[in-house]
């Protein structure tokens, strides 16, 4: 790819994770959901765009913010995870209790068929 | 007439419940933004009917919960710590890296590179008692530079003691605040959300200070506890921490007069330092016991700028002095500095006053004897070629340009972390406002409820006054 294109394909890049951090610091289950499709979006990008070593100094420059953003953005997903997955354990104490190693017995979840017509 | 009494007293009973709600929700409204507060609730239990039994139902008001979760305000503690950890590491090393130049235009790297340049037009008129005092000159301004950056950082490692003795005090003083929350919650105010908002923003506050773990005793104060290990509150004792610079003997120091190390030292006299990593403070530790002592020295080793500095004076030294002028005379050292203290070699470096310009030997007697060899040797220590020029395999001006990288490197480390914090902290407050924090829609619309609920009730209540009156009225 041309230094120019692979420059704007970088910035295009990290406007999207950083639209997606955005999303990221106000993790409801909504924005979740649209967070993931931004983010894959980025990541096809991202696999189109790797600038080599010997690139100008400006598209390194970029592609550096683009992993700092990067690396915000699989922060906020680890926090949000956490968050939630501790939240999934409060349900999973409160429904089935515990097992005998304390942790939230596991909760038999019945499987659910989804039909689209 | 015993049932309609007893509905007058059960409408009564819901009239009080319907009040209790109210009550809640105004103070969550009037509370929504008091730092710390959590949304309370009460809870309502339905009372037995059956009509047939005389069970007359009702609603009865149950306890007042609190919204706050404690995992919620344990995430926010946890990265308001990390947070205030990384500003704080920029910007102490904002601070040490503007000691270090690398533009080449002032400080050091100016200075060896005039040296340098100086002993090139030494060796190209080794007779010139100008450029001979050119030279020392360009010595002298080099061992100025090594004094005045050996200074700056002596100085920033006061600073940053200072700092670390105002953040002792901080925490001792925000502990000593729950220490008082902690009485009033023995003193039978446990459960009130005012003091239970307190108790979370002074944490909160606390967070952002150093590292430590908090739990919430069934008597309702909260136990502290730094890093996991030393006490700070349990019930109303304080264990308050102090602050010490000191040089442990265990192990024998190599470097007995080196700067002094800053400790946290716990109540009993134990070294804590160790235990202080987080927040504020552990960056203030860090900086000073690790940063700046990389630099300026410790009990361990002499810091790397007084190495740079003693193998630099040193090797010169060596090679004016092996010089010899036709009449046998030997040349003479030009640095001097405190041999007592490696940890002491760049403040107190500085050229020999009492050296002249004729003093400075050209001549390297050889074999071969080369008329302008102590230059031509000297001038070598730019691009050194041989291991005796370099220090650590590396020229004098590149080992000083990682000493400046290296403090650069770890503030970019820092800036890029502060950022992704203050993204990690706004998300973990968002998620605890999301739990715990009073929305005023869903407020209103609880008002909105219990106010027709309410009025509903009153409205029965008169229904049945009247019915009794009447009953009492055909009676009588």
């Amino acid at each position: 790819m041309a230094a120019p294109d692979l420059m704007e394909a970088l910035v295009t890049t990290r406007s999207d994770v950083d639209r997606a951090c955005e999303l990221l610091v106000s993790p409801s289950p909504g924005s979740l959901d649209r967070c993931s499709r931004v983010l894959e979006a980025a990541v096809h990008r991202l696999a189109e765009s790797q600038p080599q070593p010997g690139a100008p100094k400006a598209v390194l420059g970029e592609a550096y913010r683009l992993r700092a953003a990067v690396r915000r953005a699989a922060s906020l997903l680890e926090g949000a995870n956490g968050f939630h997955l501790n939240w999934s354990r409060l349900r999973d104490a409160m429904t089935g209790g515990y097992t005998g190693r304390g942790d939230p017995a596991p909760v038999p979840r019945g499987s659910r068929i989804s039909i689209r017509g | 007439m015993s049932n309609l009494l007893s509905m007058l007293l059960n409408s009564a009973t819901t009239l009080d419940t319907y009040g209790r709600v109210l009550e809640t929700s105004q103070n969550n409204v009037a509370n929504a933004s008091t730092p710390g507060y959590a949304k309370q609730s009460m809870d309502l239990y339905a009372l037995p009917f059956d009509p047939y039994s005389g069970t007359t139902g009702g609603v009865r008001a149950g306890q007042l919960v609190s919204s706050r979760d404690e995992y919620a305000e344990q995430a926010v503690r946890a990265q308001s710590g990390l947070l205030g950890q990384q500003q704080q590491m920029v910007t102490s090393l904002t601070s040490v890296q503007t000691v270090f130049d690398i533009s080449g235009d002032t400080g050091i790297p100016k200075a060896l590179n005039d040296l340098f340049q100086s002993f090139s037009a030494w060796s190209t008129t080794p007779n010139s008692q100008t450029t001979s005092q050119t030279v020392i000159q360009r010595a002298t301004e080099v061992a100025q530079s090594f004094a005045q950056s050996a200074n700056a950082l002596d100085s920033q490692a006061h600073d940053t003691e200072q700092q670390i003795r105002q953040n002792v005090d901080q925490v001792n003083q925000l502990v000593g605040q729950l220490q008082s929350y902690n009485k009033l919650a023995m003193a039978g105010n446990k459960g009130d959300p005012g003091l239970d908002a307190q108790v979370h923003t002074t944490l909160e506050n606390l967070s952002a200070l150093v590292d430590f773990t908090s739990t919430t005793q069934p008597d309702g104060t909260v136990t502290v506890v730094l890093n996991g290990s030393q006490l700070l509150l349990a019930a109303d004792k304080q264990y308050k921490i102090g602050f010490a610079l000191t040089r442990s003997d265990t192990p024998p120091p190599t470097y007995p007069n080196s700067p002094a190390t800053a400790q946290i030292i716990a109540p009993d006299g134990t070294d804590i330092t160790s235990e202080t990593t987080g927040g504020q403070l552990g960056a203030l530790l860090n900086v000073r016991n690790t940063v700046l002592a990389s630099y300026i020295g410790d009990a361990t080793h002499p810091g790397d700028l007084n190495s740079m500095a003693k193998q630099f004076a040193d090797r010169v030294n060596q090679i004016l002095t092996s010089g010899t002028t036709s009449n046998g005379q030997a040349g003479v050292a030009l640095f001097t500095y405190d041999k007592t203290n490696d940890t002491a070699v760049a403040s107190s470096l500085a050229v020999d006053s009492s050296v002249t310009p004729d003093q400075l030997v050209a001549a390297d007697p050889g074999p071969p004897a080369v008329s302008n060899g102590i230059p031509l040797a000297l001038s070598q220590l730019a691009t050194p070629l041989q291991d005796a020029d370099k220090i650590d395999g590396v020229s004098y001006t590149q080992f000083y340009g990682g000493l400046a990288s290296r403090v650069g490197s770890q503030l970019n480390d820092s800036t890029n972390a502060q950022d992704v914090q203050q993204s990690l902290l706004a998300q973990a407050k968002d998620l605890r406002q999301q739990v715990s924090g009073v929305s005023l829609d869903e407020e209103a619309a609880i008002l909105i409820e219990f106010q027709r609920a309410y009025q509903a009730n009153s409205k029965f209540i008169t229904v049945l006054d009247q019915l009794t009156q009447t009953t009492i009225d055909m009676i009588t």
